[in-house]
């Protein structure tokens, strides 16, 4: 049982220690010390009270994209669509919260909240039906509907939403009642306590509740689940739909507390939703992993915006890094798939006995 | 000539030693048998005669000459065949597909191989072998829609095709009818006269008796015994294997009277299957207390689809069923358990458990609705351990890791693990299904006992089994099921085995019209 766990952390270590590695060698090459810069990173990052600050509020969405992929994937739904439900949900949050005035902020901002998750619930719907329903593939359907989400945002933004004022494409700001404010001196808002308690919660549903129970039944064989009284297209629909109002959380959180308004980069490159998925991936699927996963994660960016301000090595050197991660992650999820690891293991043991 | 011979074999999984110092011999042209316990050893012996697994120490030798596999490759290559308990095919491939997998013929260009494959010939010698032996299979069908019982044919198929001299086959007959058991045991005997070395792996002591040579008896990693099938019996086999005297038929005739109060009564029960044909055809029958109905018939003739309807995953097209008077038709898995009905499923790691999930997840599977379990959609996991705890103590099942998974299980401590769920779940009526394929002797009785006792306090049991001696032995009434109907009923005590063969086989006897 340990011996698992053991491993379990060093598949998730590996990919980023090796990223870490080859990250290195390209910033000495780029004439630099990689312990340095590393240094700065990691201070700036999680041992300033700012830095900290920041990566939480950055961590924030991540937490919640993060658990919203794993409470789908767990139970082999392979919900695709977290990034175009995020930017539904946060779109039209940060259009209720701009064309709508509430003095009460307590209000204004619940109702954002409100509109955000109704949103990307129903945007979540349309897969969830296909898939319930008429066994529609949902990976393909989610997968494309994130696109058709962007175009759709992209035409709304550019005309009938478009902020007149502004230099470029861009949605009017929220009010003030709806916007979440950064505390005393910190980097971070109130929607970072938002995101904590809803990844808590779900953190529970998924480990200690019957709903969980489902979500393992329904992953690891889901003729027993079935067969042991598991009304299972009601389940798809329950998670499809329960991952779709999480990521509407995110999305109305990441305007509400971080972008003010809707520009056609809103959820950044490759998206809060991708992100997610790497998060989820790297952390193993479980709540644990998947917050230490987004902490870190968060860590890089935080790192990547100060790494250019007090070092000579470019901020891209974080995407370098990113993008290494995500291979070498790939590399274990084919290790698990053929089992290369166990075959090398078997190899070293035979010379040895 | 000892075809096999391996010399102290032994292995190891960390701590456990599933295999120590095995001495085992195989002459050419015998049929040897490998009898044993679940969990005994059997196996993983196989195994790393077929290179799936590595020894940790001793030798074995093909032919004379020490052998070291890395892989089935390597077997193969060397002539050996496995046929494995859990089929390893390609669903989505058709029968000649997959005996040609890896082997393809290509279609010649002249002189040359081109890379396209001849088709036509792969099916033409495919049909021919099938012809050949008389497998009840299609060159042309998808395995996705063949039976077990087929799927396991088109191993052993696929295993002669490769031409191998040595042929294993892990638990051969745990899927196949009586017939096509029977059919199993000439072709194997056919198959040695022809030159082939043949291991089984079973612990089917009337089937090791009617094919082997050569018996070796193994218990908790250890040869037991070796015995020439002649000079042996079924009764001392029983004892070398669980290492006290088994009573192999446990009967029912000291538990009274069935009752005559209807508890269940399924009636007029129709389904067609996906591919719109009727495999139920208006079956009906009654249950009452104090009884034990068995099914009995060939495989595949509307058993599996009987037993998909009546646990709620296979809906009925017309008829109904009903329990104590209420309608009960289409019910759910769920809603039936909670009407106590307990379910023992036909395929157990399918329908019955998760391996990959906790003992103690699976023991409350299906019954996390208890108040014990579940209170407003929270799960209590201290009292879900403690429910597995006492589940391993009170029938005695065997494992290493109380918190671990259920793949560590072996298939008699896995049912009985499903046996004890649904038997604590105070139900009123137990529908078992196959509830002893794949089981160890041991297992067996204590299976067998356990329904009787619950018959005996004067609860139904519906028991749907295709070993006719477990039906036989066990039941107080017997339809046997032919082309989705039930076409006679019969009292076991009075009705002979040639009877119920006959009914079997389609024809009412005389007595019975």
């Amino acid at each position: 049982m340990r011996n698992h766990i053991g491993k379990k952390i060093i598949n998730s270590i590996l990919p980023v220690a090796l990223a870490f590695t080859i990250g290195g060698i390209i910033i000495a090459l780029l004439g630099s010390n990689p312990f340095e810069v590393y240094g700065v990173m990691i201070r700036k990052s999680l041992m300033e009270m700012k830095g900290i600050t920041r990566t939480l509020q950055l961590a924030s969405p991540l937490l919640l994209t993060g658990i919203a992929i794993s409470l789908c994937f767990k139970a082999n739904i392979f919900n695709m669509g977290i990034e175009g439900q995020l930017v539904f949900g946060g779109f039209m949050a940060g259009i209720f919260g701009s064309y709508v005035t509430i003095p009460n902020p307590v209000l204004h901002i619940l109702l954002c909240f409100a509109v955000g998750i109704a949103c990307a619930l129903a945007f979540a719907l349309i897969p969830a039906v296909l898939r319930a329903y008429y066994h529609v593939d949902e990976m393909v359907v989610t997968l494309v509907l994130n696109y058709a989400m962007a175009k759709v945002l992209e035409y709304l933004s550019t005309s009938v939403f478009r902020d007149a004022g502004s230099g470029y494409v861009c949605t009017p700001a929220v009010q003030k009642t709806a916007k979440f404010f950064l505390l005393g001196k910190t980097k971070m808002t109130a929607f970072v306590f938002v995101s904590f308690a809803v990844f808590l919660i779900i953190s529970f549903i998924m480990t200690r509740t019957k709903l969980g129970y489902s979500i393992e039944a329904l992953g690891k064989n889901p003729d027993f689940a079935e067969a042991t009284g598991l009304h299972s297209r009601k389940k798809v629909m329950t998670l499809m739909l329960l991952s779709g109002a999480v990521s509407g959380i995110a999305g109305t959180g990441w305007m509400l507390a971080e972008k003010t308004f809707y520009t056609l980069d809103f959820s950044g490159s490759p998206g809060l939703g991708w992100d997610g998925m790497l998060i989820a991936l790297l952390g193993r699927h479980s709540p644990a992993g998947i917050f230490v996963a987004a902490i870190f994660y968060s860590a890089l960016k935080t790192g990547s915006e100060k790494i250019g301000l007090y070092t000579d090595v470019p901020n891209e050197i974080v995407s370098v890094i990113q993008g290494l991660m995500i291979l070498f992650l790939s590399i274990q999820f084919l290790d698990e798939r053929f089992g290369l690891f166990e075959k090398l293991k078997q190899k070293k043991a035979d010379k040895e006995g | 000539m000892n075809v096999i011979e391996t010399v102290d074999l032994t292995k190891r999984f960390g701590n456990f030693t599933a295999n120590d110092k095995i001495n085992l011999t195989v002459e050419k042209n015998e049929i040897k048998c490998i009898c044993g316990e679940n969990g005994a050893g059997k196996s993983t012996l196989m195994n790393m005669l077929y290179g799936a697994l590595q020894p940790t120490s001793g030798k074995i030798l093909i032919n004379g000459k020490e052998v070291h596999f890395k892989s089935p490759v390597d077997a193969i290559a060397c002539g050996i065949g496995m046929v494995h308990q859990h089929s390893k095919l390609v669903p989505s491939l058709t029968v000649y597909e997959n005996i040609m997998l890896g082997i393809e013929i290509s279609k010649k260009a002249g002189k040359f191989n081109s890379p396209f494959i001849d088709e036509k010939e792969e099916r033409r010698q495919v049909q021919e072998l099938i012809e050949k032996y008389h497998f009840q299979l299609n060159a042309e069908d998808k395995v996705a829609d063949l039976s077990v019982g087929q799927c396991q044919q088109l191993e052993i198929l696929k295993m002669l095709y490769r031409n191998v001299d040595i042929l294993i086959l892990d638990e051969p007959t745990s899927v196949l009818t009586p017939q096509e058991v029977d059919w199993l045991i000439d072709n194997l005997k056919n198959l040695s006269r022809q030159g082939k070395t043949i291991l089984v792996i079973t612990h089917k002591l009337r089937e090791v008796m009617a094919v082997s040579d050569s018996v070796t008896v193994i218990r908790q990693g250890k040869v037991i015994g070796v015995a020439r099938t002649k000079d042996t019996n079924e009764r001392e086999l029983a004892q070398m294997m669980v290492g006290r005297d088994v009573v192999l038929t446990v009967s029912n005739e000291n538990g009274g009277e069935p009752g005559s109060d209807t508890v269940y009564e399924v009636s007029g029960l129709c389904t067609n299957n996906h591919l719109g044909l009727d495999v139920l055809k208006n079956v009906s029958f009654q249950i009452h207390n104090r009884e034990i109905y068995g099914i009995a018939g060939v495989e595949g003739n509307g058993q599996s689809e009987l037993i998909k309807v009546l646990t709620g995953i296979m809906l009925a097209t017309k008829g109904s069923v009903r329990l104590f008077g209420e309608d009960i038709t289409n019910l759910w898995p769920d809603e039936l358990r909670r009407k106590k009905i307990g379910i023992i499923p036909e395929d157990r790691y399918k329908h019955g458990l998760c391996r990959d999930m906790t003992l103690a997840d699976n023991c409350s599977a299906g019954y996390l609705d208890d108040a014990e379990i579940t209170r407003r959609g929270i799960l209590n996991r201290k009292n879900m351990q403690k429910r597995c705890h006492d589940y391993i103590e009170k029938y005695d099942i065997r494992i290493a890791d109380e918190y671990g998974n259920v793949s560590q299980c072996s298939g008699g401590n896995a049912q009985k693990l499903i046996i004890a769920r649904e038997f604590e779940s105070s139900p009123r009526l137990i529908i078992a299904c196959q509830p002893t394929r794949g089981v160890d002797v041991g297992s067996i009785e204590y299976i067998h006992q356990c329904l009787l006792d619950f018959r005996n306090k004067g609860y139904s049991v519906l028991l749907i089994s295709s070993e006719l001696s477990e039906i036989m032995s066990l039941s107080d009434r017997v339809g046997v099921m032919y082309k989705g109907e039930i076409i006679g009923e019969a009292d076991p005590k009075t009705a002979s085995v040639a009877d119920i063969g006959l009914l079997m086989a389609g024809t009412i006897p005389e007595g019975m019209r």
